[in-house]
């Protein structure tokens, strides 16, 4: 069987040189990439509640943060809501940031400059209180970034801040707040524990 | 003697009497043809006269062992006996002026290594019949062979329950290698590169390594020709769903006075729309698609070698409803009896969409130590090219938000051989080297890290016929797999772990031919997975299902032990012909995805689910029957059934298909007039509800089961050296609204609704391989 050793000797020659082939490819990559920074993150959510009439000569200002600085998993979120006053009229401002880079960004004006591709959608389910006065994108429909609060009375709930983007704001019901059709994706759905004294 | 470049419409499965043998005579000296030699298989009492071309066909064949005579004017008969178990191509070569036959050389005998392995093929007239719909969908009517979807036109197939990283793709002998962990990531393969599919239902891990544990599917290489002159063919295909089709070409020759040098070239082409549910537009689910290849063959008695390329690009829409930000999305997709976003129909394609391109090389270099043995030299390169874009804010969206390249080489060297009289096989070395390169600039963390991936394994795998009609086989693999990733931690820190496993399979089977019509083939064969990266270092929001993936690294391989019983019979002196299928596959380690609880996000809460192993045992039966009621007229039923259960849990396991019932009426005609190979059959499809599912890991209860109506029609018209071939296939043709258990886009839509194709074929010079 001369042939068959032959082979034998072929396959073993060949077999090594697909071995030590490997082998030399196994250098690891010389740099490693930077991390990504996730430009698009949004890490927090900041409600500012500021009095429309001076209350005493002063204009009050109250805030609620919802914070996730290292996105999901990690540390745990921070959230923290001021007790607002009942029998109060706000004006009330969304401020979205991602403060997982240095410096911090504000993506809010981003929002504000897509406002056609985005809403705002708010629920207080427990809280005495009503929402006005949405601000608008260019097609006279809500996107919610800004808005009126009147804390009617005293009361404890959520307070649920839902942002949508590319929702279908021609859908049943979207344009007057109610999130059921609207669809799209959800970009932003925090829930701030809100006590009105 | 009609060339037969489609076979009938008959499994190759079926133990019927349908197998043909045909070859060409030639002198071996001139290499002219030589015109009118005989060709008889005395046993059965048939034959045929090769025509002026020395060309000739004996079909209706039974499988078995036949004595071949051929014959030449002045030539003593000369005999050899075949092994026949599929259609079969045997050159004959005479020596004309010794008046002697030297020796019959076999070209082109399907590889049939793992004989006791069950398997299906579908041919190149059930190809061509499918025209117009992926390779997955083509296989999803093949009993035992499930489609998972993600929307209307991602699709992969799914073996004995298994699929992705656990079911192998052999693209031209080549592992393929396109992101195949993903259930979103189709498989990469124009079916138009192929005129056989093959599905081994085993565990093949012996033969083919890694990840073949519920089985592979196999997309062969066409046979070049092999002889002066050029032949060729033109599709069409045309779709009312998705209002697209297609179009495909293929040039293929010898070359004069270099016998044995053959080429091919193939390209094609596809466009579709956005698809349409029964009652409303699948919208931004349209889908470009354009590939081609090149092959160079060179075979003479001692030496071949193959050179092909391929090329297949698609970009597709991934329907717009489907892209969801959290769990409260899903929920509202769920209950909505429409997509939220339903526009009219457009061919355009928008984010989210993906940009596939594969490349694939394969060189590839045998020498004929003997008549029997031969050593086989395989190089492959594929590149795997994938960008996925999402919705994004400030105009984002042309950014890719996924953006991966995987370069795999690969190397084989198998040697062929033959011990003395019976015991036979092969025996040899592969080597696989594959980098995954998250491209920079997408601003998102990468979904799977980068990883270079490399693998070495042995393997033999020997044959030995005890009796003409029982035939042992038994195998062994033993493949070390290097796994170096490289990503940065959750503190920001660059680390790059090492995982190393080794690995073993071992497989023994039997082929047994009771009588000329039963043949029964038993296989049990183990095999094994390594974790793949995504199971072991994924972590993050999957979006599509709206739900956070922990991979956990410390996750083992993943075993198999599969054992396959599989029986053709043909009853009525093969007027109804059988086939069954029975199976156990038990895996030890197997990976899957469990629910760990709820993690608080700014997008609200995301169910998490992580990466466990568990044990499993899936059992399963498909099974076939095709009754001749007359010479045109049969009836034929295709029954499948999957029951997987968690053995350390207990309960059935997620994913798996749910119980198929498809039954047919078919007419054939072999000719009418000017027209040949008339097939017609109307199909109902039933699939049942799953009625076993694990409680707490889906998002919504598993669809209700549905009815489908399919027709095909298809007719030939020779004409010369020519021939037009043209057919029509409906499926759904009841435009029912239904949602599969396999499609996991169901929280979001429909499926596909009805949809007739039309294809026409014309071929043009006759080049015989």
């Amino acid at each position: 069987m001369p042939i068959m050793e032959k082979a034998g000797i072929h396959l073993l020659l060949i077999a090594g040189l697909i071995f030590t082939g490997c082998k030399k490819d196994e250098d690891p990559p010389a740099t490693p990439a930077p991390p990504v920074n996730e430009e698009e993150v949004f890490t927090t959510v900041i409600l500012t509640f500021t009095d429309t009439e001076p209350v005493g000569g002063i204009y009050e200002t109250f805030y609620m943060e919802w914070r996730d600085i290292d996105g999901p998993g990690g540390q745990e979120p921070v959230v923290s809501a001021e007790a607002i006053p009942a029998g109060r009229y706000f004006g009330v401002s969304v401020t979205l940031r991602n403060e997982s880079v240095t410096p911090p960004v504000n993506l809010t004006p981003q929002i504000q400059n897509e406002a056609e591709e985005h809403q705002f959608f708010f629920d207080h389910p427990g809280l005495n209180i009503i929402l006005s006065n949405f601000d608008l994108d260019a097609n006279g429909q809500p996107l919610g970034s800004t808005f009126n609060a009147q804390t009617v009375g005293v009361s404890e709930g959520t307070l649920r801040v839902a942002l949508r983007h590319e929702p279908d704001k021609d859908a049943p019901g979207v344009a007057q707040g109610d999130i059921t059709n609207a669809g799209g994706e959800t970009d932003i759905e925090v829930d701030f524990p809100v006590v009105i004294f | 003697m009609a060339f037969c470049c489609a076979g009938f419409v008959l499994y190759a499965q079926q133990p019927g009497c349908h197998l043909s043998l045909s070859g060409t005579v030639t002198d071996e000296h001139d290499r002219s043809a030589l015109s009118f030699a005989e060709i008889f298989l005395p046993e059965l009492g048939v034959g045929a006269v090769a025509d002026e071309d020395g060309y000739y066909t004996v079909n209706n064949l039974c499988p078995g062992n036949w004595l071949v005579r051929v014959t030449h004017l002045g030539c003593e008969p000369i005999e050899q006996r075949i092994s026949l178990q599929k259609a079969m191509t045997v050159d004959v070569e005479l020596e004309h002026h010794a008046e002697e036959l030297r020796e019959m050389e076999i070209i082109r005998e399907r590889p049939d290594e793992n004989v006791g392995q069950a398997r299906t093929e579908l041919d190149a007239a059930n190809i061509e019949r499918s025209s117009g719909r992926d390779v997955a969908t083509m296989l999803g009517v093949i009993p035992g062979v499930n489609v998972v979807r993600t929307g209307p036109t991602i699709a992969k197939p799914m073996i004995h329950g298994l699929y992705g990283n656990r079911i192998l793709l052999l693209n031209q002998g080549i592992r393929q290698e396109d992101q195949q962990w993903g259930t979103e990531h189709a498989p990469n393969i124009d079916p138009f590169t192929t005129d056989r599919l093959t599905v081994v239902k085993g565990a093949a891990a012996v033969q083919y390594g890694s990840d073949a544990m519920g089985g592979v599917v196999i997309s062969e290489p066409v046979v070049l020709p092999r002889n002066a002159g050029t032949s060729g063919e033109i599709r069409l295909t045309g779709s009312t769903n998705g209002l697209g089709g297609g179009i495909a070409g293929m040039l293929q020759g010898g070359v004069k006075g270099v016998r044995g040098l053959g080429w091919r070239v193939q390209g094609s082409s596809r466009v579709l729309g956005d698809l349409h549910a029964a009652n409303y537009v699948l919208s931004n689910t349209g889908l470009r698609e354009a590939a081609g290849s090149a092959t160079l063959g060179w075979q003479r008695r001692r030496h071949g070698a193959t050179l092909y390329y391929s090329v297949f690009s698609r970009e597709m829409g991934i329907l717009r409803a489907a892209h969801i930000g959290n769990l409260t999305d899903l929920r509202e997709a769920i209950e909505r009896q429409e997509p939220w976003y339903v526009a009219p129909f457009s061919y355009d394609i928008q984010p989210p969409r993906q940009v596939v391109m594969h490349h694939l090389l394969k060189a590839e270099y045998a020498y004929r130590l003997t008549d029997r043995d031969q050593l086989v030299f395989t190089y492959g390169y594929q590149a795997n090219d994938r960008q996925e874009y999402d919705r994004r804010r400030g105009g984002q969206s042309s950014r890719a938000a996924l953006d991966l390249f995987m370069p795999t080489h690969s190397g084989d060297l198998v040697y062929k051989h033959w011990f003395g009289k019976r015991l036979h096989g092969k025996m040899g070395v592969n080597g696989n080297y594959q980098e995954n390169i998250n491209i920079p600039g997408t601003g998102i963390t990468p979904l799977i890290p980068n990883f270079i991936r490399s693998t070495m394994g042995v393997f033999v795998l020997e044959h030995y016929p005890l009796t003409e009609d029982l035939e042992l086989e038994a195998g062994a693999r033993l493949e070390h797999a290097r796994l170096q990733v490289y990503k940065y931690d959750d503190d920001g820190l660059w680390i790059t772990p090492e995982h190393n496993f080794t690995n073993n399979a071992l497989s023994a089977g039997a082929n047994w031919a009771l009588s000329e019509l039963v043949r029964l083939r038993f296989n049990i064969s183990t095999a094994y997975r390594p974790p793949h990266v995504s199971e072991l270092y994924s972590e993050g929001v999957h979006h599509g299902s709206g739900s956070i993936e922990v991979g956990d690294a410390t996750l083992g391989n993943e075993r198999s032990l599969k054992m396959v019983a599989d029986l053709e019979a043909g009853l009525f002196g093969g007027r109804l012909a059988t086939a069954l299928t029975v199976y156990q596959d038990r895996i030890s380690n197997f990976i899957y995805l469990r629910p760990s609880g709820f993690r608080l996000t700014i997008r609200g809460a995301f169910p998490v689910f992580d990466h466990v192993a568990t044990d499993a045992l899936l059992n399963g039966v498909d099974a076939m029957a095709e009754l001749k009621l007359d010479e045109n007229w049969s009836i034929r039923a295709r029954f499948s059934m999957v029951r997987g259960s968690d053995l350390s849990l207990g309960g059935p396991l997620f994913m798996m298909p749910s119980d198929r019932w498809e039954n047919a009426l078919i007419y054939r005609r072999k000719s009418t007039g000017k027209w040949s190979d008339m097939e017609l059959e109307v199909s109902s499809l039933n699939v049942f509800r799953q009625t076993r599912f694990p409680a707490d890991i889906d998002f919504a209860p598993p669809p209700a089961g549905y009815h489908f109506l399919g027709c095909m029609a298809s007719i030939a018209r020779p004409m010369g050296k020519n021939e037009l071939r043209l057919g029509i296939s409906g499926s759904n043709l009841l435009n029912v609204a239904y949602r599969d258990i396999l499609d996991r886009f169901r929280y979001y839509a429909d499926a596909r609704g009805a949809d007739v194709t039309l294809w026409v074929r014309y071929g043009f010079g006759r080049n015989r391989n």
